[in-house]
């Protein structure tokens, strides 16, 4: 902000110059500045994007009812399970758990206006529809076969396809980038005053390491598929290894991000849970500072494991005992936090709200799948399981059962903040059930399957399920359960489309929770603070006042501000 | 974010800020933030050389030979003394720019003009330089998509070359906008924000330098 050398401000004070609230559809719906609402266009554009690989898991789910299934051919299977991962990693989970509910929360929990720089927080938005375009334009170029990691060589038969896919997750890559860094000098300079480190919302601390990741580490996926673009468009030799060059090298430049990908995925779910469990057990979270900090040794130490995907890749032994150590070691902080999270529960009074039934059910499923991590980060057990569906059941676990999970408890959370209506409990505890049971009984019984053998991405299964007749009974039964998450989701977007209308009116607090966003109204006006907060302590305990000063809700002590609200004003190029 | 300023004071590291502090409190606030933002634009950007230096130092290693042979032709070295001459232009630039920013601080602006100009030809004198330097490489044999030392090679100076080149525009884009009076004598971040953005462009240079002819 250039104060008072080219733009002059309306205000007479520098400090309280006004920004009028925006005008007209498009400034105000579509290319906005608010980050409430571009958190908003974040998440219908990730649910349009779920819808799609949804409905491709559903397919691929129905080739997979008889051993040689004939839903599709195997070419189409090959494409489907290709953008069906492709898009739940990258324009699906990303996005919502980092765009819309990073987006959303962030700013409010420090009390800030917006984001340090929100018009790249609109660039990087825009950007994602056009990426999401660029992946389905694939099927018009032959498809993508190669999996979600398009390792080459087999990525570099496609042509075409294979190009766009590059090109595609390389915009998504720089998308992320800018959010990343949006978030980092956000939460680095915009606090509000006296919110420092350790009294920061443990949301916030969870949003930090995973901006940190996501600056840096998407940078090497990018490289990465820049590279793999240019070994398809120019021929040039990185990757192939007639010429030179090598596989390998892929999979180390794409795991590189790829690994601190699964814990930008899990980070603000971590950061959910740690909100949602306290507010509804009535008790401060267990392990403040140990949560936080291994928040931060997570984004640390998951720089440092990235080639326990890769151990029958050929890499050298030694590094594989190093990586299965550092893998190893990643376990502990998470440990911890699940650990925190119990004894936070332990002796509460527990409200089973929607947001608290998928807190707990997070609980479970990413214990669980954190459980089978450690399985696969051994060396010897990996070379069993690797590329069964034992992975595919690992990886659902902590995605779909993590991450997700963790972002559909945040929606009951917060979407009464964000509408000012409550979600329906009924309807929310149905979503929930069905979500749940579905998603066990879909994805358990993969574990046993895949140590048996069962190859992922296979087509046909027919060799298989000759040695092991029960798969077809475990697929038909996987199958089956599917679709409670189909109706579940359908479901959950039934209720969020009803409360609107008929969910009852929220006020500015309806869960008696602590931190700042609960402190102004639902919705939250587009300057969201009135006054900026001055905060004296974490908002977790229970028993004592709210630790701030200057609330909105103290409004007598503050003359109604009207043209005086302050916004930070978006910041332009150059000066 | 004014109001946070004015009830919280600025850290006492931060002691350039502190500077503008007095001058005008949201512009201290708010060239922070930008400050931030520039530093880590350019810190993933260096996780991008990052990539491609670790794929360039992979490839070399594991290779049989280096420079490795295509067909029964065996790569030439790269000519150090030319790029040795070359980078002296290019961190020349740097000296330049240093200085360009300095007289700006002390108000001379007609000697920041002569040095901004002065660094706006060494940039184009490297890029020169460069193009020179990648005719010389093709005729020796090194083609980009015909060997893993050309595609790292061209891959990364190629990359460089064109953050140069962006590099060039951009401080042409400032010494305009200085000429517009968008700059003051204490409000100048683009400036800085540009000084930075040219050394670390001269930065990855000592790398890639070190990297291709000297290793």
């Amino acid at each position: 902000m250039e104060a008072g050398t080219t733009a002059p401000h309306v205000g007479h004070d520098p400090h309280d110059h006004i920004h009028p609230p925006p005008e007209g559809f498009i400034r105000k719906y579509v290319f906005s500045l608010d980050h409430k609402v571009i958190a908003f266009q974040y998440f219908i554009t990730g649910l349009l994007f779920m819808l799609i690989a949804g409905s491709f898991a559903e397919l691929i789910r129905l080739q997979l009812w008889e051993p040689n299934g004939a839903i599709m051919s195997h070419n189409a299977y090959d494409t489907m399970f290709t953008i069906h991962g492709t898009a739940m990693v990258w324009l699906v989970v990303i996005p919502l758990v980092t765009g819309a509910l990073g987006n959303f929360v962030m700013p409010l929990q420090i009390g800030a206006r917006d984001v340090a720089f929100p018009w790249l927080n609109m660039l990087s938005f825009w950007i994602l529809p056009v990426a999401g375009l660029t992946l389905f334009s694939t099927f018009l170029a032959g498809g993508a076969h190669a999996g979600w990691t398009e390792y080459p060589p087999i990525s570099l038969a496609d042509g075409t396809a294979g190009a766009l896919w590059c090109a595609a997750i390389f915009l998504v890559g720089i998308s992320s980038t800018i959010t990343g860094l949006n978030f980092m000098v956000t939460i680095i300079k915009m606090r509000a005053p006296g919110m420092t480190w350790t009294r920061m919302p443990l949301f916030i601390w969870a949003s930090f390491a995973t901006a940190f990741m996501n600056m840096f580490a998407t940078v090497a996926l990018s490289s990465a598929l820049f590279a793999l673009f240019l070994e398809h468009v120019f021929n040039v030799p990185f990757f192939d290894a007639n010429r030179g060059g090598s596989a390998v090298l892929y999979e180390h430049m794409f795991w590189f991000y790829s690994h601190p990908a699964v814990y930008i995925f899990i980070l603000p779910a971590f950061g959910v849970i740690s909100e949602i469990l306290p507010v509804f057990a009535r008790k401060p979270i267990f392990g403040y500072k140990m949560i936080a900090f291994s928040s931060l040794a997570i984004a640390i130490l998951s720089f440092a494991v990235w080639a326990h995907h890769m151990f029958p890749s050929g890499i050298s032994p030694w590094l594989q005992l190093t990586f299965m150590i550092i893998t190893y070691a990643i376990g502990v902080p998470t440990g911890i936090k699940v650990f925190s999270w119990i004894a936070t529960l332990w002796a509460g009074r527990i409200h089973f709200t929607t947001a608290m039934l998928y807190a707990m059910g997070f609980l479970i499923t990413f214990t669980f799948g954190g459980i089978t991590g450690i399985f696969l980060a051994s060396v010897p057990a990996d070379f069993h399981e690797h590329g069964t569906y034992f992975v595919v059941a690992h990886f659902h676990y902590v995605v779909a059962g993590g991450a997700l999970m963790g972002f559909l408890a945040a929606i009951p959370y917060w979407y009464p903040k964000a509408t000012g209506r409550l979600m329906s409990e009924r309807m929310g505890r149905w979503s929930f059930w069905l979500f749940f049971i579905g998603f066990n009984a879909t994805f358990f019984p993969m574990h046993w399957l895949g140590l048996e053998g069962m190859p992922r991405r296979y087509a046909s299964y027919v060799a298989f399920a000759t040695g092991n007749p029960d798969a077809v009974f475990w697929n038909q039964f996987e199958t089956v359960f599917s679709f409670l998450m189909v109706v579940s989701i359908g479901l959950l977007a039934w209720n969020m489309i009803w409360s609107i209308r008929h969910g009852k009116p929220a006020g500015i607090n309806p869960w008696g929770a602590r931190t700042l966003e609960w402190t102004i109204s639902s919705p939250p006006p587009y300057y969201n603070f009135r006054k900026i907060p001055i905060v004296y302590d974490r908002p977790y305990d229970f028993d004592k006042p709210l630790p701030y000063r200057n609330l909105d809700n103290d409004i007598d002590a503050y003359p109604e501000p009207s043209p005086v609200l302050l916004r930070q004003e978006p910041v332009r190029a150059g000066a | 974010m004014a109001t946070a300023v004015a009830t919280a004071p600025l850290a006492g590291h931060e002691a350039v800020a502190a500077r503008y502090l007095e001058v005008d409190p949201v512009y201290a606030e708010t060239r922070s933030i930008r400050l931030l933002g520039f530093v880590f634009f350019l810190l993933s950007d260096c996780v991008l050389f990052g990539a491609f230096i670790f794929a360039y130092v992979y490839l070399r290693i594991s290779a049989p030979t280096w420079p490795p042979f295509v067909g029964n032709h065996r790569l030439p070295w790269f000519d150090t003394a030319f790029a040795a001459l070359n980078s002296i232009v290019l961190f020349g630039s740097g000296v330049t720019m240093h200085f360009a920013l300095e007289n700006w601080k002390h108000l001379n602006r007609q000697k920041f003009y002569r040095w901004l100009i002065a660094t706006i030809i060494l940039g184009l004198g490297f890029l020169l330089g460069q193009a020179h330097e990648w005719t010389g490489v093709l005729r020796g044999g090194v083609t980009w998509p015909g060997s893993t030392m050309g595609a790292s090679f061209f891959t990364l100076t190629g990359m460089h070359g064109f953050h140069v080149f962006v590099g060039v525009c951009y401080l042409t884009v400032l010494g305009l906008q200085a000429r517009r009076g968008i700059y003051t004598g204490s409000k100048y971040f683009g400036l800085t924000a540009g000084t930075l953005y040219w050394h670390f462009v001269d930065v990855i240079w000592v790398v890639l330098f070190t990297l291709f002819y000297v290793w």
